[in-house]
Parts: C-alpha cells; sequence; structure tokens
C-alpha cells in the first residue's frame, strides 16, 4: 500500500511536469488556435454541403452528423500520442540512456506523460468548444450517464492508442529514424480514428479494416457513444472490446519493447 | 568493500556496412552486410569503495562502452559485469537507485523547465525524504552557486552552468556509484576548478565510488589516486599514477642554454634534438639506452653550455606518447 501510494506519487509528478512544458511555448497556442477555427469552419460547411441534396445519410442526420464531427474535433487529442517523437528523439539524441538509469518503469513514465499531455491538450481545446458553440450550434449533451459512459470509453480507447504508439515507437530502435513514421502515424490516425467521417456511412469493407485496428478505438468509439450513434445500452460492450484491446496491445508492446531495447547501441565514444 | 567488479568484459557491436552509391544503398536493403567491431575485448577491474578511478583514452577506445556496461543500459556480449554484487543490466532498476550518472554531452535535466523543477521531479523519483532533500538543495545551492539557476530553463543556461546543474542532478539522491563521463568538456578553467573541488569535496564526504572518464588531464590529476587506462578495448595500464610516470616516462628533455647558436651534434644512441628557440639546445632522450650524464657529457664537450636543466616527465606528455602509439598503430 505504502509503495503503490509513493508510486501513484511519482507517476503523478509526471503528469504534472507535461503542462510545464507545453506552456513553455505560448506563442504555438494562438497560432494553433487560429488553424483549428479555419479547419472546424472549412469542416462545417463541407458537412452543409453534402447534406445539401439529402437529408438523411446512412440514418444520420445533418445535426447528427455536426454534432459528431464538432465534438470528435474537439476530443482530436485523445488519439496523438508523442511517444514516438518522444522515443525516438531520445535515441537519437542519446538521452534515453539517462531515462533507463531511473529507477523507475520506462512504460508508466511514458504513460504518465502522456496523461499529462493529453490533459493539457484537452484544456487547450476549451476555447475550440466555445468556438463550435457560438459559431457552429453544438449542443453538447446533458445526460450525466451518457458522459461517464464516454469519459470511462474515452481513457480506456486513449491507453489502446498509447500501447500501440509505444509498440510502433520500437521500431525506431531498429529503424533509428523518426520523422516518416511519425507523419505516417499523425495522417493515418487522422484518416482511420474516425475523425473525418462518422464510422456508419463507411462502407462495409472499409469499416471492416477501420475496426480491425486501433485507431477508431480513441475517438471515433467513444465519441460515437457521446453523440448517442452508438446507444448507451452498448456501452459494456464497448468497454469491453476496449479492454481487450489494451491487453493485447499491452502484451505485445511490452515484449517488443523488452527485445528492442537490447538493440540500443547509443552513438558515442 | 569492493564495489565494482569486472571480469573478462567484452562488448562486440554488429555494425552494417554500407557500400556507396545507390546501387550499395539499394543492395544494403536487399542482403545487409555486417562488420563485428569490438569495442571492448576482456577487460578486468576492480574498484574499492570510495575510489576514484580515473579512466581514460583516446576516441573510440572504448571508454564510454565501459561505463554504458557498467550503468547497465549496454548488455555485455560476455563476461561478467556486478556493481555492488548486483547485475546492472539484469536489476536495471534496483542498480539504478544507487548510482548517479553525468554524461559531459548529453543532458538529463528537462530542456525546457526551470532547473528547480527537474530536481524536485529527480528527488521524487529516488524517493528521496524531503527533509534530506532540503539539506542536499541547500547544500548544491551554496557549493555549485546555484541560486539564480533554480529558476532558469536549462535551455538558457551557459556551458558551465549546464555541467553544474547536471552534478547537482546527478548526486541529490546521495548515490553511492557515480559514473562522470567527461564532466569537464568545453568549460572554461575556472568552471573546471570548481567543478572537480566539488566533486572532491562530495566524495569526502560520503565516501562515494567514482569513476571519471575524461580528456582532461587536469581533471586526472587533480582527483585520481588511481588511474586505468584503456586503449583498443584492452587495458594497457591499471595502477597508481606515480608508477605510470614511470612506466611510461621512458623519456627525458634535457634543456641546455648556450652561447651560440647550434645546428647539429653528435649524441650518444638513444637521444635526439629537438627544435628550440635560439640560443637552446634540446635534446631528448631514451632513459632505457642512455643517461642524462652521458648526453650532457658529450653537449658538453662540444659546445659551451651556459647553463642546463632536466625536466620531469608530466603526465600529459606520458599520456599524448601513448595516444599517439595508438593512432599510429590505427593508420597501419
Amino acid at each position: 500500500m505504502q509503495t503503490a501510494r509513493r508510486d501513484l506519487s511519482i507517476y503523478g509528478a509526471f503528469i504534472g511536469m507535461m503542462p510545464k512544458v507545453f506552456m513553455a511555448y505560448q506563442v504555438w497556442f494562438w497560432v494553433g488556435l487560429v488553424l483549428n477555427i479555419i479547419s472546424m469552419a472549412i469542416l462545417v460547411y463541407f458537412w452543409r454541403a453534402i447534406y445539401n441534396d439529402t437529408g438523411t445519410i446512412s440514418g444520420l442526420g445533418l445535426n447528427q452528423t455536426l454534432t459528431y464531427i464538432l465534438l470528435a474535433f474537439i476530443f482530436m487529442p485523445l488519439t496523438s500520442i508523442d511517444v514516438v517523437w518522444e522515443i525516438g528523439s531520445n535515441l537519437r539524441e542519446g538521452t534515453i540512456i539517462h531515462h533507463l538509469l531511473r529507477p523507475i518503469n520506462f512504460q508508466g513514465m511514458n504513460y504518465a506523460q502522456s496523461l499529462g499531455i493529453l490533459g493539457m491538450r484537452l484544456l487547450l481545446q476549451l476555447p475550440m468548444a466555445v468556438v463550435a458553440v457560438l459559431l457552429f450550434g453544438l449542443r453538447f449533451p446533458a445526460d450525466l450517464s451518457t458522459w461517464l459512459a464516454f469519459l470511462v470509453s474515452a481513457l480506456l480507447g486513449f491507453t489502446v492508442m498509447f500501447f500501440f504508439n509505444w509498440f510502433l515507437a520500437c521500431l525506431t530502435f531498429y529503424t533509428t529514424e523518426i520523422w516518416g513514421l511519425g507523419v505516417l502515424i499523425e495522417g493515418m490516425s487522422f484518416f482511420l480514428s474516425g475523425s473525418l467521417v462518422p464510422l456508419v456511412m463507411m462502407p462495409e469493407w472499409i469499416r471492416t479494416i477501420v475496426l480491425s485496428i486501433p485507431f477508431a478505438q480513441a475517438l471515433a468509439v467513444p465519441v460515437s457513444l457521446l453523440t448517442g450513434i452508438t446507444p448507451l445500452t452498448e456501452a459494456p460492450r464497448v468497454w469491453l472490446v476496449q479492454v481487450l484491446w489494451i491487453l493485447g496491445m499491452w502484451l505485445a508492446s511490452s515484449l517488443f519493447f523488452k527485445v528492442a531495447v537490447r538493440k540500443i547501441t547509443v552513438q558515442g565514444g | 568493500m569492493t564495489v565494482i567488479q569486472v571480469k573478462e568484459l567484452t562488448k562486440v557491436f554488429k555494425i552494417p556496412k554500407k557500400e556507396p552509391g545507390l546501387g550499395g544503398a539499394v543492395k544494403g536493403l536487399f542482403r545487409p552486410q555486417y562488420e563485428n567491431k569490438t569495442a571492448v575485448d576482456g577487460i578486468n577491474f576492480k574498484v574499492e569503495a570510495g575510489e576514484i578511478v580515473g579512466y581514460i583514452g583516446v576516441n573510440g577506445a572504448g571508454k564510454s562502452t565501459t561505463i554504458k556496461m557498467l550503468t547497465g543500459v549496454l548488455m555485455p556480449t560476455s563476461g561478467s559485469v556486478r556493481v555492488l554484487k548486483r547485475d546492472p543490466h539484469r536489476q536495471r532498476v534496483e542498480n539504478a537507485r544507487e548510482i548517479g550518472v553525468v554524461f559531459g554531452q548529453r543532458t538529463q535535466l528537462w530542456w525546457d523547465l526551470a532547473l528547480i523543477e527537474s530536481l524536485n521531479l529527480i528527488a521524487k523519483i529516488y524517493n528521496v525524504h524531503p527533509v534530506k532533500y532540503r539539506l542536499a538543495l541547500n547544500k548544491f545551492t551554496e557549493t555549485l552557486e546555484l541560486g539564480e539557476l533554480l529558476k532558469t530553463p536549462v535551455r538558457n543556461m551557459s556551458l558551465g552552468q549546464k555541467m553544474r546543474s547536471e552534478l547537482a542532478a546527478a548526486l541529490i539522491h546521495e548515490p553511492r556509484v557515480v559514473y562522470l563521463d567527461e564532466p569537464t568538456i568545453g568549460l572554461d578553467l575556472i568552471v573546471k576548478e570548481r567543478i572537480r573541488d566539488f566533486i572532491k569535496a562530495e566524495c569526502i564526504a560520503k565516501g562515494m565510488t567514482v569513476i571519471l572518464t575524461t580528456h582532461d588531464l587536469g581533471d586526472i590529476e587533480e582527483l585520481c589516486q588511481r588511474v586505468i587506462i584503456i586503449d583498443d578495448g584492452r587495458i594497457i595500464y591499471d595502477g597508481p599514477i606515480e608508477t605510470i610516470k614511470k612506466k611510461f616516462g621512458k623519456f627525458r628533455e634535457i634543456t641546455f642554454e648556450t652561447v651560440e647558436d647550434v645546428k647539429a651534434l653528435d649524441l650518444p644512441e638513444g637521444a635526439q634534438m629537438i627544435p628550440a628557440e635560439d640560443h637552446k639546445v634540446q635534446i631528448r632522450f631514451d632513459r632505457t639506452i642512455s643517461t642524462a650524464s652521458k648526453v650532457a657529457g658529450m653537449v658538453m664537450n662540444q659546445i659551451e653550455v651556459r647553463d642546463f636543466s632536466l625536466s620531469e616527465p608530466e603526465l600529459s606528455d606520458i599520456v599524448r606518447q601513448i595516444y599517439n602509439g595508438a593512432l599510429e598503430r590505427e593508420a597501419r
């Protein structure tokens, strides 16, 4: 119990560290905000144009779709995890050595940091939530149990993505190249997490592919719960699937890391 | 008590061989060729508690590879390492609690954060008792003059300030074993002096065991009683600084002050003239072949000498000799 509390406070410290790192670059906040408002406007007008001729697509009306798209936009940080960049640049600069020399679990430390970053990014999305409500007429669901179901699913989905990214990050031990991999993951998660199109609108075969890779677990799945596209009664089944994903990805990534870390040949005489 | 024990330690790196040109790059994709490079080749040594050992050698001699194996981040190809009776690679986390590390070229601090934030987090990771942490922090603030730095982000620090911060970060949890990899690299004399004083004082106060790699022989002479010299992956010397001077100090130099300029001289075997300023003759001789009196006698027979002096070999000269030998071998 004592050690558990101590560990919790150690990893808690890492969570708390991230906002401070983030705020070191305040200018980015403003640049990002402007860019985000523009992209949100483009998305909204795009969908309005599509709905010009029809009332519903795959059973979703314009309002339902817009709600989904706007919420997905706001909760986008759930899909972006920095461990590939983090581990990649650590490897390149050789600072990974210091992390491995700390008497703590390296993966745990990174998970805590990722949670810290997530919290910070969600907080930074608050202005976008206000913009979505004021400019684009977003209405948040008022039902408390819907929010709870969403929060659980979001945390589980984020964890899936974390381990998935961890698995990919292990590749950098072999390639020592990160840029390509990083950009590929970002691009893929943009399309495959369901941030542009609700899953139900996708053709059957694409949906099958999307659901058999982990990206959608972090965004489309929880946001569908929040918008009611997935009924609340389905929530336990959704969580169970996510927990299975976590177990699988955790096992695979831990094993891979164990092997990959032996590859370390941090350069330098 | 033996703190570090190294037996037949060997590390072989597999390095991909790259052929030049696009053709070579494509070939490498399909059939990668590897080259084995032995960085550390069956070394043995023991370090007792409280020792400060200087670990020196040219670039690429295997210093850092050894240190990385001692810390546990690198797995030995064969042989064994024991630090405080543990295998540092297998028991990485337990080992990490007891050690402190400074790698002169890589920071362990959080780049964007004020130093104090990094130190707080490190104290937390190592579970340093808050009271002890306060005390250590106050002491380091004084001895390393951290005062203003505590609030400064690491990225805004000068090299010297960074290194002082690194030392504080490496020692705040009172490690029993400390690895310092080029802790004075690129620093000016005053900062170097301060850092050496600090390391010395900490070692005496806490009884830490230190392994120090450096290219700065001033560090070695000020801090270490014992030196290990590694060359081409093998230990070529392990012992006190005094004996190194005897063992490798084969050459001595005599400087004569003369009345006239001298161009050439008859000299005994093993001695040779080396360039010197006007009205001076400098002769270097091999102590095992000739003697000072032979050289001096022969010179004085040929020319008028005003004054002469015999110079003791300096550690830096000796090490230069060893390094030069290593470099020549590489060229061959």
